[in-house]
């Protein structure tokens, strides 16, 4: 009972710490004091880092789309349809996500580790000595910059993953090309890229906000960065998974 | 001028600063000598504002620096430097990039003037050659000199440093004392070197206080504490 409780206010003075660490960033953003040197080379090391693995899932993951998606709709003398399947699932659901989880697991665990490793070198309160403060230094380009890389690399896996489902549907399942890409264009209107994308905006912040703080906390050497980078991945991923439902259902309560 | 009164600070149990009551007049070099886990590194953080005490204060030209917010504190403390245990060099930046850092962020200078600044800098703790590396192409003791450039770039008027020859051979911890010792008086800086090393703190030093569980149990320059009859202290020293 005891370590019951002592876990639950650990768990509340935690998330009040993130979210005064959260408050912090927003205060330098309104302030706009914002290196934008630092932020031109953390976009191009985040998104360098998840662009070919992005690209290859996507590409995979449209393809078995097509594969399943035609069996299915086979049944239904509905084989058509596949390139709308593919394209709509890939922009309201599966891009903005597997992206997401993709982006965590590369940017988030190398931001985490990175200003983990700072901070048990004491690089981080070498910076406060410095009279700079760490925050405005190296959190708050680092978090701008998964604002800026990930909805990119979101828009990029829809793109790669239609022409994974484009190339099935036209070789093996002799689909005409033009139909293919008619069908799909014709699938997407705004509401169906919007409610995908505007998640990919909450999922930036999300990866960026945890992976950053956790670096901060990091104690205890090299195994508390490892630590420390596992627990940001993982949190990364659970706050993606829970605000992906929340998200998705508010989004088709006012959007449908 | 450096006064601390009554400072004490508490992590959960235990009392790691108990009561210590301090005056660092201006330009002199203090050592605070003691055993490690006795509070030392503690300590300097405190006089760097980087924690806060529980009880007591710290007045540094007559500004008590624990009633300050940080941001008046990031103000503060660019006229002081503060030299790490391991250095704390950005591993990002070379060792160059590392010591311009301060004039980058703090100065007007032109790239030039920054170029001519950290060259002299780098030359004065004999790292001249080694402005292109990365920290971790550094043995130690050059970790140590490229970390105390970076602190005195801004040519500080004090000068914190946290055991600078630990891990050393007594070679380079014989150096690299008698470098911050140059470097104080040429600067006229007010120095506060923590340490074990008995044999160059007493070398180098104006004051030495002995600090044992947080608390000073012996002060004095370093002759006065070697004739010291107690027993403690001669434990210490011995
Ligand atoms: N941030 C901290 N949290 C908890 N305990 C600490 C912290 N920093 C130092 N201590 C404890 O305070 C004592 C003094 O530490 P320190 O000042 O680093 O000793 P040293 O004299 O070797 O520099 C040690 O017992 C250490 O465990
Ligand atoms: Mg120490």
């Amino acid at each position: 009972m005891k370590t019951f409780f002592s876990a639950l206010l650990n768990f509340v003075v935690g998330t009040g710490e993130a979210l005064f660490f959260f408050g912090d960033v927003c205060v330098h953003l309104l302030k706009g004091k914002i290196r934008w040197g630092e932020v031109l080379k953390q976009i191009y090391e985040q998104g360098v880092q998840s662009v070919i693995i992005i690209a290859l899932t996507s590409f995979a993951t449209g393809a078995v789309l097509a594969l399943q998606g035609y069996v299915m709709l086979n049944r239904f003398g509905a084989k058509e349809n596949v390139a709308q399947l593919v394209a709509l699932s890939l922009v309201r659901e599966l891009s903005p996500v597997f992206s997401s989880f993709i982006f965590s697991g590369k940017a988030g665990a190398r931001i985490a580790a990175e200003l983990g490793t700072m901070k048990v070198s004491d690089q981080v309160t070498a910076t406060r000595t410095l009279g700079v403060d760490p925050v405005e230094f190296l959190v708050v380009p680092r978090i701008l910059a998964c604002f800026m890389v990930l909805p990119g690399l979101v828009v990029f896996s829809e793109l790669i993953g239609i022409l994974g489902g484009y190339t099935i549907g036209v070789f093996d399942a002799n689909i005409q090309s033009s139909a293919y890409i008619h069908q799909t264009i014709r699938a997407i209107n705004f509401v169906d890229f919007f409610s995908g994308f505007i998640k990919t905006l909450f999922f930036a912040a999300i990866i960026g906000w945890v992976c950053c703080y956790q670096g901060f906390q990091t104690k205890g050497g090299s195994l508390g960065v490892g630590q420390y980078t596992t627990k940001a991945v993982a949190f990364s991923y659970i706050m993606v998974v829970l605000f992906n439902a929340v998200l998705t259902k508010i989004i088709l309560t006012f959007w449908g | 001028m450096i006064t601390i009164k009554g400072l004490s600070k508490r992590f959960d149990q235990q009392l790691v600063l108990d009561n210590i009551n301090l005056e660092i007049k201006k330009g002199e070099l203090l050592v605070i000598l003691g055993e490690s886990g006795s509070g030392k590194s503690v300590l300097l953080q405190h006089l760097m504002g980087l924690l806060k005490p529980d009880q007591g204060s710290i007045a540094i030209d007559g500004q008590d620096i624990t009633k300050m917010k940080e941001w008046q504190l990031l103000k503060m403390r660019k006229n002081i430097g503060y030299l790490f245990q391991e250095g704390a060099l950005y591993d990002f930046m070379t060792v160059f990039e590392n010591v311009a850092f301060p004039l980058v962020e703090h100065t007007q200078l032109k790239r030039k003037d920054i170029k001519d600044k950290v060259k002299r800098v780098l030359k004065t703790v004999g790292l001249e050659e080694a402005g292109n590396k990365f920290p971790s192409e550094l043995s130690g003791g050059m970790k140590k000199r490229a970390a105390l450039a970076r602190a005195i770039v801004l040519d500080s008027k004090i000068l914190f440093c946290d055991e600078p020859t630990s891990g050393l051979d007594p070679i380079k911890s014989r150096s690299i004392s008698f470098l911050i010792k140059k470097i104080s008086s040429e600067l006229h800086c007010t120095t506060v070197v923590t340490s074990h090393d008995i044999r160059n703190s007493f070398r180098i030093a104006d004051q030495v206080i002995l600090i044992k569980e947080g608390k000073v149990v012996g002060s004095g320059t370093p002759r006065v504490l070697q004739d010291s009859q107690d027993a403690f202290i001669q434990e210490f020293l011995s």
